[in-house]
This record gives C-alpha cells, sequence and structure tokens, in this order.
C-alpha cells in the first residue's frame, strides 16, 4: 500500500519538479523535451526510493503529497501552462 | 552504514526487486533474443519463400501494384528495400481496416493481385513479448503492454539504486567473492551479486531507456496535463516529426523510381546506410519522401533524408546536424537496442540479456528462501518461489517451441495457422508449466524443466537442418542457429550448477515443499556483516 502510493503519488511530483526546472531554464521548454521527459523517469525512481525508504509509513507519505501541492502551487506562478517558453 | 538502515535498503530492494522480477525476466529473455531482431527475420522465412523471392518482381513494379490497389497506401506507407522488399501500409478501409498491412514481392498472383500468404511472425512475436509481454493492444489509445513495462523499468530504476548503496561500500570486496564455500546458496547469492555489479551500466542504461520508451505516453499525459497545457501535443508532434504532415492541394505529380530517391539521398548523406523508406502522399505534389537509415561511428546513428517528390532536399537529420531533441531521443533508442556498434555490442547485449534473465531469478528465489528464513514457514513464500520457477520455465520452453512451430508449420497442411501458432503455442506452454509448478515439487521441477529446456533449444537448429539442409548454414540463419545453441548450453551450464547445489547441500525447505515450524529462522549474510 505504502510503495503503492509512493509509486503513484511521484509521478506528478517528479512532472511537476521537472515543470519547475523548464520554467527556471532560460532555454525554450520545447526545444529540449527529450531530455525531460529523462529527467522525470530517473526524479520518479529516485522518489519511490526516498519515499519507500524511511522506518514509518505516513509521514513520508504526507510530506509526499504535501510536496505535491508546493510545486502545484509554485507551478502557477509561471506563464508554462498553454503559454509560450 | 548503520545496521537497521542498511536492512531497510536490502527490504527495499528485495520488494522493488521481486515486485519487478518475473516482467523483467520476460523481458531480458526476449529481448536477449531480440537484440538479433534482424537476422530473426531471415531465419523465419522457409528456403521456399526466399527461393521464389528471387523470380518475383521488384521493389518498384510491388510499390506500384500497391500504390495502385490500396489508395490508403498512397497516404502513407514504408518501402522496405531488402532481399524480398516489403511495403507496409495502414489500411483504414476495406477488408483489414484498422490495420497494419505488409505486402512482399513474393505477395502477388499471375494477375498482379495482392493475395496475403501466411507467412511467420516470430521476430514480431519475440519483439513484443519484450516490450509488452505480448500484451494485446485491443485497439486502446495508450498501448496497455508497453505501459506496464515503462512502470516496472521504474521499479527496476528504483531496484538499482538500492542494489548499488547496498554493494558500494564493499564493491572491491564483492567482485571477487565468486566462489564455493561449501555452502551452495551462498554461491548463487554471490552470482546474483556479481552479475548485478559487473552489470550495473547496462541495467542503468535499460531501466532509464526502458521507462522512457514505456512510460512515454503515461508521462506526456501528466507532463500536458499538469506543466503545459494541450499545446504539449502538437510541440511534440512537431518536434520528432521529420518533416510536417502533407497539406495537399490535390495537384498529382508523377514519382520518380525509388533507386532515385535512395541516390539523391545518398548524395545528401553519403555516409548513410538506407534502412527503410517513408513516403507520405504517394504522388502528390506536397508529399514527401523520408529515406531514414543509419550513420556508422555515432551512438545515436540514426539519420533521415527528406525529399520532396522531385528529388529536391527539404530536410537533413543525421548527427551533428539535428535539434537537441533528435540529439537525445536517438542514443536512447540505439542504448536500449545494442545497435550501434557492430556485431560485438550485439553479442554483449545478447549476454548480458541472459545474464540479466538470471539475476532476475536468481533473485526472486533468494527472496523466497530469506522470507521463509526470517518470517518461519510461509505459503507466501513457497507460492512466489513456485510461480517464478514455473513462470520462468514456461518463457523460456514456451518460446522455444514458438522457434518449432515456426520452423516446422510451413512445411505442414496448417502452414496458414503458423503466426497464429505460434504465440499459441508460447501461452499454452507457459499456462501449463505455471500449473504444473504450482503442483510439483519446486526441486523436481525444476530438475526435469533444467533437461527439457536445453533440449528444446537444441532440437530447433537441428529441425532446420533437417527440413532445409544447407540453408541452416547461410549466413543469417547460422548466426540465430548458433544463438539458439549458445541458449541451450547456458541452460545447460545452469542445470549443472543446479545439480551441484543438489548433491553438495542440503536444498532449502521450500524446494522439497516441506517448510515446517522447526526450520531456523537466521539473517542473511549481509545482514550478519552488518551487525558485526
Amino acid at each position: 500500500m505504502r510503495a503503492f502510493l509512493a509509486f503513484l503519488l511521484s509521478l506528478p511530483l517528479s512532472v511537476m519538479l521537472m515543470g519547475l526546472v523548464a520554467a527556471a531554464v532560460p532555454v525554450p521548454w520545447q526545444s529540449w523535451l527529450v531530455l525531460q521527459l529523462l529527467g522525470v523517469t530517473l526524479l520518479w525512481m529516485l522518489l519511490v526510493v526516498l519515499v519507500a525508504l524511511p522506518e514509518r509509513t505516513w509521514p513520508p507519505l504526507v510530506a509526499l503529497l504535501v510536496m505535491n501541492g508546493v510545486a502545484w502551487m509554485a507551478l502557477q506562478t509561471t506563464a508554462l501552462y498553454g503559454g509560450g517558453a | 552504514m548503520k545496521a537497521d538502515r542498511l536492512r531497510r535498503f536490502i527490504d527495499l530492494h528485495a520488494w522493488l526487486g521481486m515486485a519487478s522480477g518475473l516482467a523483467l525476466f520476460v523481458a531480458f529473455f526476449a529481448g536477449a533474443l531480440n537484440v538479433f531482431h534482424h537476422e530473426l527475420h531471415h531465419w523465419q522465412t522457409p528456403q521456399a519463400t526466399e527461393a521464389a523471392s528471387q523470380d518475383a518482381i521488384d521493389g518498384q513494379a510491388l510499390l506500384a501494384r500497391v500504390t495502385d490497389q490500396y489508395p490508403d497506401a498512397r497516404k502513407r506507407l514504408f518501402f522496405l528495400p531488402e532481399e524480398d522488399p516489403a511495403v507496409m501500409w495502414f489500411q483504414s478501409s476495406d477488408a483489414g481496416a484498422g490495420e497494419w498491412l505488409t505486402a512482399h514481392a513474393t505477395d502477388f498472383d499471375e494477375a498482379g493481385k495482392y493475395v496475403e500468404k501466411p507467412r511467420s511472425a516470430l521476430a514480431d512475436f519475440i519483439n513484443q513479448l519484450h516490450y509488452q509481454l505480448a500484451i494485446p493492444g485491443g485497439g486502446l489509445p495508450i498501448n496497455l503492454g508497453m505501459t506496464f513495462m515503462g512502470l516496472i523499468s521504474i521499479l527496476y530504476g528504483a531496484a538499482l539504486f538500492t542494489g548499488l548503496v547496498i554493494h558500494w561500500p564493499k564493491l572491491r570486496k564483492e567482485f571477487f567473492a565468486l566462489k564455493h564455500e561449501g555452502n551452495m546458496r551462498r554461491y548463487w547469492k554471490n552470482m546474483h551479486n556479481l552479475i548485478g555489479v559487473v552489470s550495473l551500466p547496462f541495467h542503468l542504461i535499460m531501466s532509464v531507456t526502458g521507462a522512457a520508451m514505456g512510460a512515454f505516453t503515461l508521462v506526456a499525459v501528466v507532463l500536458g496535463t499538469l506543466v503545459f497545457g494541450p499545446q504539449l501535443r502538437g510541440v511534440i508532434e512537431e518536434e520528432t516529426a521529420v518533416w510536417p504532415p502533407v497539406q495537399s492541394q490535390g495537384e498529382s505529380v508523377a514519382m520518380v523510381p525509388m533507386a532515385d530517391y535512395l541516390s539523391a539521398a545518398a548524395d545528401a548523406l553519403p555516409e548513410m546506410s538506407v534502412d527503410w523508406v517513408e513516403i507520405r502522399g504517394y504522388g502528390d505534389a506536397a508529399g514527401w519522401v523520408d529515406v531514414a537509415g543509419s550513420v556508422p561511428g555515432y551512438v545515436g546513428h540514426h539519420a533521415h533524408v527528406v525529399l520532396d517528390p522531385a528529388m529536391g532536399v527539404l530536410n537533413v537529420i543525421a548527427p551533428g546536424q539535428r535539434s537537441l531533441n533528435f540529439d537525445s531521443f536517438s542514443p536512447v533508442y540505439s542504448l536500449h537496442f545494442g545497435d550501434y556498434g557492430g556485431m560485438l555490442v550485439k553479442w554483449l547485449y545478447f549476454a548480458m540479456g541472459l545474464l540479466g534473465a538470471l539475476l532476475f531469478v536468481s533473485g526472486n528465489v533468494l527472496w523466497c528462501e530469506r522470507r521463509s528464513d526470517r518470517q518461519g514457514p510461509s505459503r507466501g513464500s513457497a507460492f512466489l518461489l513456485r510461480l517464478t520457477l514455473g513462470l520462468c520455465f514456461g518463457v523460456v520452453i514456451g518460446v522455444a517451441c514458438s522457434f518449432l512451430v515456426s520452423k516446422g508449420l510451413p512445411y505442414t497442411p496448417w502452414a496458414a495457422w503458423v503466426a497464429t501458432a505460434e504465440r499459441a503455442i508460447c501461452g499454452v506452454v507457459v499456462v501449463l508449466l505455471v500449473l504444473w509448478s504450482l503442483r510439483a515439487s519446486p526441486l523436481r521441477f525444476s530438475g526435469l524443466m533444467l533437461t527439457v529446456a536445453p533440449l528444446c533449444y537444441l532440437a530447433v537448429p537441428l529441425l532446420q537442418v533437417v527440413l532445409e539442409g544447407g540453408h541452416a548454414l547461410e549466413a543469417d540463419n547460422l548466426l540465430i542457429n548458433g544463438l539458439l545453441l549458445l541458449v541451450a548450453s547456458s541452460l545447460w551450464v545452469v542445470r549443472r550448477q543446479f545439480r551441484k547445489r543438489v548433491r553438495l547441500a542440503e536444498p532449502h525447505p521450500l524446494w522439497v515443499g516441506k517448510v515446517t515450524q522447526g526450520h531456523p529462522k537466521h539473517l542473511t549474510e549481509t545482514e550478519r556483516e552488518a551487525v558485526s
């Protein structure tokens, strides 16, 4: 259950973190989509390990959920969604 | 590292490995054979069909006939300029609607009408077994099997990361620790560690590239939903297309012969060797021809020369002349398929694929034994051990049966069923062996299967020699037959080691089907070392 949730919740977080990197890097995001894809897969793997590793079950899962919320709010401050680079 | 932290890493490594191990075994075993996909295509063609292709129409006539008879082929087709040239197109109307059809030069009757002939599809089946566990697509917008393998690759990558953390501090010691120390269980554990450590770069490549290709659709959907919005779809199409889609104005144009297009591509990019040609809008003035191939000497070797119908060069995509997206994606493909370094790299990938399959079996077996040792007798451990053995032997023997059917059935009255039978026999063997393994003693089951499996792989080249004589020794056939003999030898070596273990060490209670309460619990070697 814990690993399943970690696996599930890590995907949106890794995607949004990569989105934040795309917003921060002064290069059009369209030009390095494949590298973003590779970055998302690596981040996803790493997050699964980090969340599934601690002894206690719920704190890392709650942290993951909170991080998802924070990353989503941070993304709203960028012009990426439906916008340009 | 503290003992309890190390233990959590070990537990997580074991859990991730167990969750992904069986799917990865199938992917690696089929993937090892799939390294020689092109050669396997030649091997599966019966001698009689190859001989007929010598007298068949040439590629140009084939192209003309297909585009005359099938208007759908004019929208988009792939031309494969091989010994027996082929044209592939997507049929969206009439018979075969919603499917990719393939016409070979030998598929036309005397009146010039296309008649689909039964052909072995073994190479495609092995390929599908590798990347989607041969799970049918079912017409869904997302390829379920491929996406599933993408998710498995994520778990696999996470397992690799934990494995690296566990073994990094004692890498040098373990690297030379593959030796028999009286306890044969230690031997298998050493072997698991050694294979994992030696092939770590290979596995890192496989996990990242496998995840990138398998989970591409899923990640793109989430990226589009959360980050970039609906614009992402158009951007992906734009960034991965060699040229924009055809915007037809209804103006017709006479196509020049294929040889001239190939010649024009060679002028634009002399070092490219051609693999296939894609034509969009055949006979349309707005159409284009993409001559695709490889530029040797690069890891990301894929190249395209896009021409207009009058052979004018529209675009050249090659190493040093392409966008960052193409520059990044090309190595992802070639690093995964091992087609960038000639035969030596291909054989290396084949060996690593087989070793990878052994890594996952040994990992699963160690997990079951370790769980039984630590938590006492457990139906779960016994079930997982039996499932692992049943599925792994099922796939190994099932694939051998597919090879036997592929070579044997075309010479029987049931030749028309060859493509279906290749898949069906593999599925039936897997199901039967899994059911059998759940009932039988794992020790006896494994002993028997390790005798049958090498014999099955030995039988395939022998069958070809009996049916086709010296044809079995021709270039690609010789390579595939040699590869099958290598698989047979590898299985025989595993059989020898298995028997040695049974002879020298008392088998774990799980293997004889009697897990008793009296069986002692103990820590693993790694845990003991960490505690001390």
